[in-house]
């Protein structure tokens, strides 16, 4: 119990250090670009419109107001993509200043992953903005939405802390990851939708192993199709994110007095 | 609550070489398969103790990779000993240069912030100090730069400024504060020195042996992880800088050694690798003189050469057999080889009749069916006196008044003409003055005490001989004086000495032999070392049957083929290999001639076989080589 409260505490203590480099990240992505911030609207919906015009026509003839749809699956996705790569190069990234200087070093893969969250946020706004322009109908569920952005935030910081500490050891963890997560999206029913055309067994396995399909799934009900998710994707997202946070925080507390020999 | 700030104790840290090095899955999976994993262990730090009151100032010197910094890591925290405990007791501030771990790309305001908040500090607290540590770092104008563009000094300073705002109960520098200009380090110096006064520990790694004695009490010298020394700093300090400075003058004086011995010509050059010139040569070499050994073939040894062929020594340039009565020398030859206890009794064929040699009562009892050695006198005598030559005219007539006409018949006769290419008639008498004949049946050929040869050859021999000499092999004289002439001093020269004046009066002559040399698919061949061939029909004027030399190592090693070396006599012309000197008259002369000439070479001993002139045995050419050495250095050599 002590152990936990210092823990905390120092958590607490480097809560100003995170929120500086989460700044910090924010600031430099879009540094001396011309639009600044507003690309993390705009990019997404640049993608967006692309991906729309590929595949409309190919995939989304039976799937009603695609764009929507397409953007609701690609956002959360992104956000799994973006902030568990920068997890995983966390550590070894901040290599200099954690052989000086003594600093918790979840710090750094956390405070990725909680950037790589806010971006996420702004790029709701282009959700937004793609609903408006298809005159979508807004539901009043949406506003359960950060329930599942907090469970994907839990989830990737599992997996970031896995794949970071996975890294020190050994750099090809980036090379396998960058492939696993290609073939983890076309595995995730983003720009298709998972219906009949799929064999039984492929629908099971994504349906009940794929945890993206989880949140996907949640966040599609929840803006899309204007329902309460049902409880199996609810609790079984919770269920999930906790397990990975649980696996990540134990792989990283286990290596990272060995880290300093490595990076 | 301790008074100890800082204790470590019995720390150890071990670095695993061999994972650290792998940090891709391939290396991983190789080293797995081979068991290279966890093998390579170094220690960065064992046996460290230290306790480090509230308010002192350490220094921590040694070579880089000493563990300096290791330690100071392990203090910090960053590092986790392997063995041993390390207790802080206060607050650590690290001062790590900005830029080092930072966005380079932010300014340096923002640098501040972030800088600030990784010393654990808040918010709200580096926004209080903000204006403090800008100017104290002295960068107002740069605020909004990125740090990038900074310079190493400019980073140093904020750094120092930013870890400094506090005083932190313990502050540990290591090796940041060299890169500003003097006046920075002035200003750092002197905020070190307050917070020291405010009551800091101060941890501070430097290579600036000068600044660790002004600012610390203490001093730790580290040397291989472990503590060399300890104690108050001026006493640390001066040694390592004393040890430091010798091991500098020591390196110094090593490169001045070697490149002295790389240009520094040679005392002698020693010309010819044979008997006489390692003799040579290992005397001077061994009396402080810097000797060059040349030769013109391809390996050492000269005539006594001998080449390992799968076990058997081969006698390369004929048979040699070390026999001496001289006790000092027997010593000194044993001092670079042992000897065996060979005994040379060589064999005669004669048709297909067998003789032994020496002449001797075997071999008289064969031809005459006589046993007893006054039948054996008086039947030569008899033979003699039956001749009635009182003034021999050619050798054959020599010949035969000294053993008669069996003996000289069978034993003598052909043997002599192959050698000397012409018939017995038209050789001149001089050349066998005498043929000892020996009235027991004792087969040893030699007269002396002791006799044997250098188990595993000449060649090992001479090769001790000339352990510490430099040597050049495939090497002409008179090639390598026109192109290094200023490369020695003195010559010993064991070539040809009528070669050395270029012939300028003519040739000196040569007996020459040719060998033949033969592996056989056979275990023994003719069962001795030597046989001699004395009847003039066969070409070759004997067979040497190498494996006999060392029948020790025959026994130890039975081999299924042997060697053997046909030897002919031929006619000696320029450029023949020479062997023999022919000491007549006209030879004589000649030699004497160039002898004059060689005196008057102020610079040059001539020595040997082929420098004098004359035939020596391998005793008396070391012999000679030893004296020659102690009238050059003038002192007497003692053999013990």
């Amino acid at each position: 119990m002590d152990l936990l409260q210092y823990r905390i505490k120092t958590l607490f203590k480097y809560k100003d250090l995170i929120l500086e480099l989460v700044a910090r990240d924010i600031k430099l992505k879009y540094r001396r670009s011309f639009l600044g911030y507003v690309w993390s609207v705009l990019n997404p919906l640049l993608i967006m419109l692309v991906l729309t015009v590929v595949f409309s026509r190919l995939l989304g003839r039976k799937i009603e107001n695609y764009p929507v749809y397409l953007v609701c699956g690609r956002m959360l996705f992104d956000f799994m993509k973006t902030s568990t790569n920068n997890a995983m190069r966390s550590v070894i990234g901040n290599s200099s200043l954690l052989r000086k200087v003594y600093v918790p070093k979840y710090i750094f893969t956390l405070a990725k992953v909680t950037s790589s969250m806010v971006d996420t946020m702004f790029s709701l706004g282009a959700l937004v903005i793609v609903m408006l322009v298809t005159h979508a109908k807004f539901h009043i569920y949406i506003i359960m939405t950060p329930l599942v952005i907090i469970q994907l935030y839990i989830f990737c910081c599992g997996l970031g802390f896995f794949l970071a500490q996975a890294n020190v050891f050994f750099r090809d963890v980036q090379y396998i990851y960058s492939a696993l997560t290609t073939a983890w999206m076309y595995l995730t029913p983003i720009i298709y939708q998972l219906d009949d055309r799929f064999p039984k067994w492929l629908q099971i396995l994504i349906k009940g192993f794929n945890p993206m399909y989880y949140y996907v799934a949640q966040f599609r009900d929840l803006v899309y199709y204007g329902q309460i998710p049902g409880p199996r994707i609810f609790w079984g997202g919770w269920l999930i994110a906790f397990l990975t946070l649980l696996i990540g925080v134990w792989s990283f507390q286990r290596s990272k007095d060995r880290f300093v020999l490595y990076i | 609550m301790s008074k100890y700030a800082v204790e470590v104790n019995d720390v150890k840290i071990r670095f695993n070489l061999a994972t650290q090095k792998v940090d891709n899955l391939k290396e991983y999976a190789i080293k797995l398969v081979r068991h290279e994993l966890m093998f390579q262990e170094f220690l960065a730090l064992q046996h460290i103790s230290l306790k480090i009151q509230k308010g002192e100032s350490w220094g921590f010197i040694g070579r880089n990779g000493s563990g300096k910094s290791t330690l100071l890591k392990t203090i910090s925290g960053i590092l986790q000993p392997s063995e041993g405990t390390v207790k802080v007791r206060g607050s650590i501030a690290p001062l790590i240069e900005l830029g080092a771990g930072f966005d380079t790309d932010l300014t340096a305001r923002e640098n501040i912030f972030l800088n600030g908040l990784v010393l654990g500090h808040s918010r709200e607290f580096m926004k209080e100090h903000f204006d403090e540590i800008v100017e104290f770092a002295n960068i107002s104008q740069f605020l909004d730069s990125p740090v990038k563009n900074f310079s190493s000094g400019m980073k140093a300073r904020l750094g120092f400024a930013v870890a400094t705002i506090v005083n932190p109960d313990i502050l540990v520098v290591d090796e940041v504060l060299e890169v500003g200009d003097l006046r920075f380090r002035r200003k750092c110096n002197e905020r070190m020195q307050q917070m020291l006064a405010g009551g800091t520990t101060l941890l501070y790694v430097s290579h600036n042996i000068d600044s660790v004695k002004s600012l610390c009490d203490n001093a730790v010298w580290l040397e291989e992880g472990q503590i060399k020394m300890m104690g108050p700093s001026v006493e640390v300090c001066d040694a390592y800088k004393e040890e430091q400075e010798r091991e500098i003058n020591e390196r110094k004086e090593m490169i001045r050694e070697k490149k002295r011995r790389e240009r520094e010509k040679y005392d002698y050059l020693i010309v010819g690798a044979g008997l006489y010139g390692a003799v040579a040569a290992r005397e001077l070499t061994k009396r402080g003189k810097h000797c060059l050994v040349i030769d013109k073939r391809s390996h050492i040894g000269g005539n006594v050469y001998t080449e390992d062929v799968d076990g058997i020594q081969v006698h390369k340039y004929g048979a040699h057999i070390f026999h001496t009565s001289n006790d000092r020398i027997w010593r000194y030859v044993n001092r670079f080889a042992d000897f065996n206890h060979y005994i040379n009794s060589p064999l005669a064929v004669y048709k297909d009749e067998l003789y032994n040699l020496p002449f001797n009562m075997n071999t008289f009892s064969k031809l005459w069916g006589l046993k007893k050695p006054a039948e054996v006198r008086e039947k030569i005598a008899g033979q003699i006196a039956g001749l009635g030559i009182t003034e021999p005219k050619n050798l054959e007539e020599q010949a035969l008044s000294l053993v008669g006409p069996d003996v000289y018949e069978k034993l003598v006769r052909g043997y002599t003409e192959k050698q000397w290419g012409r018939d017995c008639k038209d050789l001149p008498a001089f050349i066998i003055r005498r043929l000892p004949l020996r009235f027991t049946y004792d087969n040893n050929y030699f007269n002396d005490v002791y006799q044997g040869i250098p188990i595993g050859g000449y060649t090992a021999l001479v090769e001790n001989l000339l352990r510490n000499t430099d040597v050049l092999l495939e090497t002409d004289f008179f090639t390598y004086r026109k192109e290094h002439p200023e490369m020695f001093d003195k010559v010993v020269y064991s070539g040809m000495i009528d070669e050395y004046f270029d012939f300028c009066y003519g040739h000196l002559e040569y007996r020459t032999v040719q060998f033949e040399t033969e592996r056989l698919p056979e275990s023994d061949f003719q069962g001795n070392a030597v046989v001699n061939y004395t009847e003039r029909e066969v070409p070759y004027t004997r067979i040497i049957e190498h494996k006999h030399f060392e029948p020790e190592a025959e026994l130890e090693n039975p081999k299924d083929f042997t060697i053997i070396s046909r030897e002919y006599s031929t006619e000696w012309k320029p450029g023949i290999e020479p062997y023999y000197p022919i000491n007549d008259e006209k030879n004589t002369a000649l030699y004497e001639k160039y002898r004059a000439l060689a005196e008057k070479e102020k610079n040059v001993i001539f020595g040997g076989r082929l420098g004098r002139y004359q035939y020596y045995n391998m005793d008396e050419v070391i012999r000679s080589a030893l004296e020659d050495v102690g009238i050059e250095l003038n002192i007497k050599i003692r053999l013990e």
